[in-house]
Parts: C-alpha cells; structure tokens; sequence
C-alpha cells in the first residue's frame, strides 16, 4: 500500500491519497471540526461508453444507450436488504448519479459513518440483476426520461449536443430513450458491470469528520483484491466540423431558451488543470458578469439572469458554452461573436484581466466549504488526471496571454451551434 | 447562536465559527404578503443590483469582483404568511483573500448601502431601471411557468388557498409588475424600512463586534418606532372544508399529480415533531411507503413525495405521472396516507425516519448556507431551538403521536396537470 499526505499551505487544508493493496485509490481529507461526512465511490464509466469489450474477447459489444445510468439504479437492488434499506437503518441520506463519463455513488451522515461506509463498497461490489427487475425499472426510468422531456433546460442542451457531435456518443441522452432502455436486459447489465466496475477504473473519495484509519480499515474488511480488467473501446471518429449551426424545438414554453456552444477539437481526451482554468477565464471576459458585454446584453433587454456560461468538458468532448434565456437568441449569438472578435483584435485589457482573476480565485475559494463539494471535486479530479489543489495553485502563473490565444482558438463562428426552444 | 437586537424590530444573529473558508451576512424584511407583494419583489431585486455609489451593474459587479468575487444575491421567499425579501452576501472569509486584507467590513458596507442608499432621484426610483428589474422579474415568472413540476405545485397552492393570503404568489403578479413606476417601488421601500421587522444573520470568522456597529448605524439613521413595526400573523385552517379536484390540459409529455392537505397545526411549532416524522413516514425519503409502494412496487412514478410545509400547516405531495395512472397513483398515495393512519408501519420504518430526520438537523451546521437559512427560520418563527434541540424532540416522539398527527391531516386539493394527446406518438 502507497500512501501519501498532500497539502496545500494557502488553503490550509490537506488530504490523504492512498493506492491500496485491493488496486482501489482512495482519497480521505479529514475535517474534524464538521459534524458529519460524505463518501463517494465511483467509476469512470458513463453514457458515452456505448462500444467496448474486454482485452480477450473477441467482438465488441455495443449497448443500448442509457445502460449505465440504468445500471446505475439497479445496483441498489440485492437478492436480500436492497442498498436503500440498508442505508434507512443508519439515517443516511444515500444517492447515485450517473454522467457523460463516470458514474457514482455516495452518501452524506453525520453518525454511524463506518456502518454506511460499509453498505456503500459492499453493494456497489455486489451486482444483482434479474430479469424481472430490470422489467420494473423501465416503468420507473420511462418516467425520469418522460419528465426530462418537459424540462426546457434538459431538451435545450442535448439539442445543442446533437447540432455540434454527428457521432462522439456525448449526443445521446444520459438516460436513454423509453425504446433504447426496452432492449436491456441482465446479461448486458453484468457484461458493462464486469467491464467498468473493476476497482482498477473506480475511486472511492471521503471528506469530513472521519479518520484515515477507520476508512483503510474498512475498505480492507470489504474490499476484495482485484486484479486489473484490461477493456478495449470504439470511440467513434468525430469530424471537426459541426453537424448543425442551428436547431430550433416548439415546447411551447413562454420564456424561450438557447444554448450557443463552440465545439473544440482536442488530440488528449480529458482537459488539463490549466486549460480549464483558462478558458474559464475566457468565459468570464467575454460574458460574465463583470464584462460590459454582460451590462449592454441585459440593458439592451437581450438576456435576463438566467444567462450563464460554462466549459462543457468531460472525456473525449470540450465545448465552451453560453445559455440562458431570450427573445431575440440569434441576436444574442451576434452580439457574443462581435464581442469575440473585439477581443481578438484588441487583446484584453489588463484591469479585464485582473477582475477576473479575482473573481475566479474567490470561486475557487469557495469550493473547501462543504464536504459534498471537496469529495467530488477530489475524484473529478483524479478522473481528469489531476490533483485537488492544481488549479488554486495555478491563479499565481497564469497569464492574460494565455486567455487571449484561447480565445482566439477555439471560439470560431464555423464550429458554433445555436439551440433555441421556444 | 447569539441574538442582539441592534433597533426597534431589527436583529443580529451572529454564529461565530472559523469551519468555513467563506461567511455570509444576510438581511432579511419581513413583509406581508398582500396587495403590494408585487411592489416589494421588484423592489428586493432592484436593490441587489446597483447602489448609489455603485449606480450602473458593471461597476457593482466590478466592485464585487475585486473584493475576491464576493456576490450579493437577491431572494424572495414566501415563508407562512410572510413575503421575505433577503440581500445576502457571500464572500471569502478574511483569512483566505490573497493580501490577507479584511475584506468583510467593505463588503458589509457594500450590502447595506444597496438596502439604505440605492440610486434614486427625489422622485423615486429610475425609471430605467425600474423598467429593467420589471422585465427581468416577469420573465423569471414566465420561465418558472416553463418548469411543469414547480407549475403544478404553484397552481396547486393558488387553488388551494385562494381565500388565504398563502394563496398569493411569492413574486406577486405579472399584469400589477408590468404597471409599476418608480414612484410606487420607492414608496414601498420607505414605508418596509420603518415598519418591517428586519433579520440579519452574520455567520464566519469576523470580528462581530464591527459586523455590529457597521449595521446598527445605518438602522440609527431611521429612528424606527415601535408602534410601527408590523406584526404579521399566519393563518392556520386545522381541516379543509371543501376538498376539490382541478384539471387542466398542457402540452406536456409527463403529466403532474400534487395534492395538497391541511395538517391540523394550529400553528407552526404545534405538533411539529410528530407531523414531521408522520409526513417522512408517509412519503419522505427512500424508506418512505410512497417511495417504496407507488415508485418502487407499482413503478408508476420516477418521484413521489411528500412535504409538510410547517408555517402554513400543509402537506403537499408531488408526483409526475403518465395522465392515464393519474387516478391509480391518487388512489395509492390515499392509502398510504390511511395506513399511517391506522398505525400499519413498522417500528422499524419509525426508526428509519427518526434517523434520517435527525441526521439532517445534525448535518444543519456543517455548510455556511444552511446555518444562514435555519437561523432566519428560527427567528421567524420566535422558537429560537437549536438543531440539537430538534434532533432530541424527535427522538423521543411515540408510535401513538405519530397515528394522532396523522388522523389530523385532512385532504384539501387534488390538482393534475394531464398531457394533451398527441397525433404524432
């Protein structure tokens, strides 16, 4: 077992990353002034896997879309107590969610932390599928997919997804659609399981009032030693080029949507500390709130509150984003291409700069204060292969010139989509 | 918690603690909710956005920014009878900005000079920037509409309650907001700074005792009186008098049940340990018999849920179903409420509950955010308890007080929202 303590000194805070004999990472940060704790054990295994097979077989199996998320669910059931039971006896508030790349599961307490700990790693470790449940699933996952349709901000963002990717499996909605989630069964349920929940591609992260020790001591009792699962995948070739510029949905809704992504191409799957933290940084320069794009969009009556921006990142896809609501969207993407291109002529001003770094650093700041936060920013992280403190340490070296060259890379007019409900 | 009263009607709330790497202070207006609700929502966002010092939102966010991206957020909350409009700012706790300045004390300033010194001229508020708020709040109705499940819950609660003030809608309405000028907002915002009772919580690691004189001395200025302060009382109905069923038709693909019901409280803290447990037995987490009979063995629902909404004494249970299960679903959440009733649950779901509810009070402390909220609701109520306090008057309720609350509650509203049949599916 390989054990290491890291620190940082500006945020005064610290945690414990340790390879343990079983092949799982474990990430423990000790807070022992909160009163409870929250664990997280997850994989790196999410909507977009959708082709793979193990090293030695010999075809690859391609999957329903929506099977992990579906998985997901029914790994709370057993032959006996199901995990939700099991965790009412502790008074644990216990959940799971799936995304593009990984899933997880993870509790919140604020007593019997080595009881929950427990049912966490032993249900996850222990599959259990029949076809009879898998059929009582469809009904309750037909409705969670039922009840996204209707959601303006869902249907908004996975129009947005389909107009920029022809094939990256990113386009394909998380929970699958009601004929895709028909065609699972429990052997492709354990054939995605035995591939993807191997401790090897799986973390388990802990923050709050817990001992290093009482975790190892845990995982040691629980944990099974595994020995590494090598899996193959097909990931669909994505062209550079966009699919649509624009695509329009009639939900009837009274105030329409719109989401305007700039589809990037990257050669690595997953996006560095720096890079995220630079296009950040772009973001906010070009519309956040300190910008005077911003002002004029929202004096101008072209956008409301409700707009925002965010780097839409995960493995193998990278676009940054801008949404919000609006009466006049192709207006809206108008005014944020010329502002693009003011920047990209003029460069950014050094008090632009400035403003925004401090702001962003605050933000950063903010993410050590709640348990739920630093546990899946812990195993964000380490998915991304990086580590918790990379980026705070990064606000002392970056530069404005890095912001500029992103800008002037990677927000091109030929690669946006625009999507708009109305 | 420690509470000073810092002017006729205004108190601080400190909750001093260096758990947290950012602090909060929030100031709170308790106003009623009536006629002018719709004047005050406007003026809660109004006045989070610019100050007179700060007069355009560029330069205010500017200001924000460099004091580590420190924000202040408007909020307008209906809590019971109450409209509470709330400014809060969040900001990096003093130890962690970058040139250990201490940050806390301007952005303090900054907070009340939007509440005490907004940008106005002798005759009210700008009228630019009143046409602006008023087009962003009615948008923000508008796109709350868009949202089916807070859309059934809201209309619920409107049918429900449209002989009682609750029935009001927290951001008051569309067709009064799109008529308001300067004048009126201005009017309204001196009449609630002398007449409204005012909360402001404090919760990190600055000196309190600044935080305290930074406040106090705007609320000097006002020589506020007590017989002016307000007074604003709850109603409670104990039953409902005539239930009733409301349908409509959207174009929707998941239709919406919500039901809403009386709790029999007489008022907020009644019987508040034994109605909480009974509505989290009945339909309150994953051990529940709604999550485990109407989700989990029928599949009827992906959420199926129940809330008691203490300061009004209600119930509200929630869930999205297709149209044609609606009657089924309605039918399955009655029974369930009636073997609660009849006490079938087993010692075993009791304890699950108790659990469950007192690790959240439990977990009350452990995020800024959440000691900032359970203070307002603690002062706004009067029962100063802390979660510790909680957590054992839940522990110690009994099986028969749990079956006494819920012979109690009676079923007020059934609304469902049915999805317009289509051609094409």
């Amino acid at each position: 077992m390989k054990e290491k303590l890291i620190k940082n000194d500006l945020l005064k805070e610290e945690y414990y990353e340790i390879d343990h004999d079983s092949g799982l990472k474990i990430f423990v940060m000790e807070k022992p002034d909160y009163n409870g704790a929250y664990a997280l054990f997850g994989t790196k295994y999410g909507s977009v896997d959708t082709c793979f097979k193990l090293k030695n077989d010999e075809n690859y199996t391609t999957v329903p879309e929506g099977i992990a998320h579906f998985l997901e669910h029914k790994l709370f059931e057993s032959e006996e107590l199901d995990a939700f039971e099991r965790f009412a006896v502790t008074g644990a508030n216990a959940n799971a969610y799936t995304s593009f790349d990984r899933t997880c599961y993870l509790f919140q307490c604020s007593g019997e932390f080595e009881k929950n700990l427990e049912i966490l790693l032993d249900f996850v470790k222990a599959p259990y599928f029949t076809e009879e449940t898998v059929q009582k699933e469809q009904g309750i996952i037909g409705q969670e997919i039922r009840m996204y349709q209707d959601s303006p901000d869902w249907q908004v963002l996975f129009n947005l997804l389909r107009g920029m990717y022809s094939k990256n499996p990113v386009r394909i909605d998380i929970a699958g659609t009601i004929e895709s989630i028909a065609e699972i069964n429990a052997e492709l349920l354990y054939s995605c399981y035995n591939t993807f929940y191997n401790l090897s591609n799986m973390a388990l992260a802990v923050a709050g009032n817990v001992k290093k020790e009482t975790v190892l001591s845990i995982v040691d009792r629980v944990i099974k030693k595994e020995e590494p699962v090598e899996f193959q995948q097909i990931i669909p070739e994505e062209p550079k080029e966009i699919a649509e510029s624009y695509i329009e949905e009639t939900l009837g809704v009274d105030m329409p949507k719109f989401a305007l992504g700039f589809k990037e191409t990257h050669t690595e799957p997953v996006r560095t500390a720096m890079e995220t933290l630079v296009m950040n940084l772009a973001l906010d320069i070009i519309a956040g709130k300190v910008s005077p794009l911003y002002s004029k969009m929202l004096s101008d009556g072209l956008i409301n509150t409700s707009f925002g921006k965010e780097y839409f990142t995960g493995r193998g896809f990278a676009a940054p984003m801008f949404m919000g609501e609006s009466n006049s969207p192709e207006k809206v993407k108008e005014e944020i291409l010329k502002e693009i291109d003011r920047i990209r002529t003029e460069g950014i001003r050094d008090e632009d700069f400035e403003v925004s770094l401090k702001k962003l650093y605050g933000a950063e700041v903010f993410a050590y204060n709640d348990v739920d936060d630093l546990a899946n920013n812990l195993i964000d992280a380490y998915f991304n292969n990086h580590s918790l403190f990379d980026t705070i340490e990064l606000y002392k070296e970056i530069k404005k010139e890095d912001v500029e060259k992103t800008i002037s890379d990677s927000f091109r007019e030929e690669y946006c989509c625009l999507s708009v409900i109305r | 918690m420690e509470i000073k009263r810092i002017s006729e009607g205004v108190s601080l709330a400190f909750h001093k603690t260096e758990r947290f790497k950012t602090s909060v202070v929030s100031v709170s207006l308790i106003c009623p909710l009536d006629e002018k609700s719709s004047e005050r929502a406007l003026l809660c966002y109004l006045l989070s956005r610019t100050s007179r010092s700060y007069p355009d939102i560029i330069s205010m966010n500017r200001r924000l920014a460099s004091l580590y991206g420190a924000v202040i957020s408007p909020n307008v909350q209906k809590i019971g009878e109450s409209q509470v409009l709330t400014l809060s700012l969040v900001m990096v706790d003093d130890r962690f900005s970058l040139d250990k300045k201490a940050i806390s004390e301007e952005g303090v300033r900054l907070l009340m000079d939007c509440i005490f010194s907004p940008d106005i001229t002798p005759d009210g508020f700008k009228e630019e920037n009143v046409e602006r708020e008023k087009r962003l709040l009615i948008e923000r109705i508008e796109s709350e509409k868009d949202e089916k499940r807070i859309y059934a819950l809201n209309r619920m609660v409107e049918e429900m309650c449209k002989d009682e003030s609750y029935g009001i809608h927290k951001y008051g309405n569309k067709e009064k907001i799109a008529s308001l000028s300067g004048k009126d907002v201005f009017a309204e915002w001196k009449k609630i700074l002398t007449t409204s009772p005012v909360q402001i919580n404090a919760v990190g690691s600055f000196d309190m005792d600044k935080i305290e004189s930074i406040t106090s001395s705007y609320f000097d200025r006002l020589q506020r009186k007590r017989a002016d302060i307000i007074e604003i009382r709850t109603e409670f109905l104990t039953e409902s008098y005539d239930s009733k069923t409301v349908r409509e038709t959207q174009k929707v693909k998941q239709g919406k049940l919500v039901i809403g019901m009386r709790a029999g409280m007489t008022f907020d803290f009644d019987n508040y340990p034994a109605i909480r447990l009974m509505t989290a037995i009945f339909g309150g987490g994953t051990f529940s018999k709604l999550f485990m009979n109407v989700r989990e063995k029928m599949s009827l629902c992906y959420y199926c849920a129940a809330r008691l909404v203490a300061s009004k004494g209600l119930i509200t249970v929630e869930s999205g179903v297709e149209t044609e299960n609606a009657e089924k679903a309605l039918t399955a959440i009655r029974n369930e409420l009636d073997e609660v009733r009849k006490g079938n649950f087993t010692d075993e779901t009791l304890e699950n509950a108790k659990k469950s509810l007192i690790d959240t009070f439990n977990s009350v402390e452990d995020s800024v955010i959440g000691i900032d909220s359970f203070m307002t609701s603690q002062c706004l109520s009067g029962t100063f308890r802390t979660p510790g306090e909680y957590a054992e008057l839940l522990e110690n309720v009994s099986r028969e007080e749990i079956i006494i609350a819920a012979n109690m509650v009676t079923e007020d509203t059934v609304y469902i929202l049915e999805s317009e049949k289509e051609d094409n599916e």
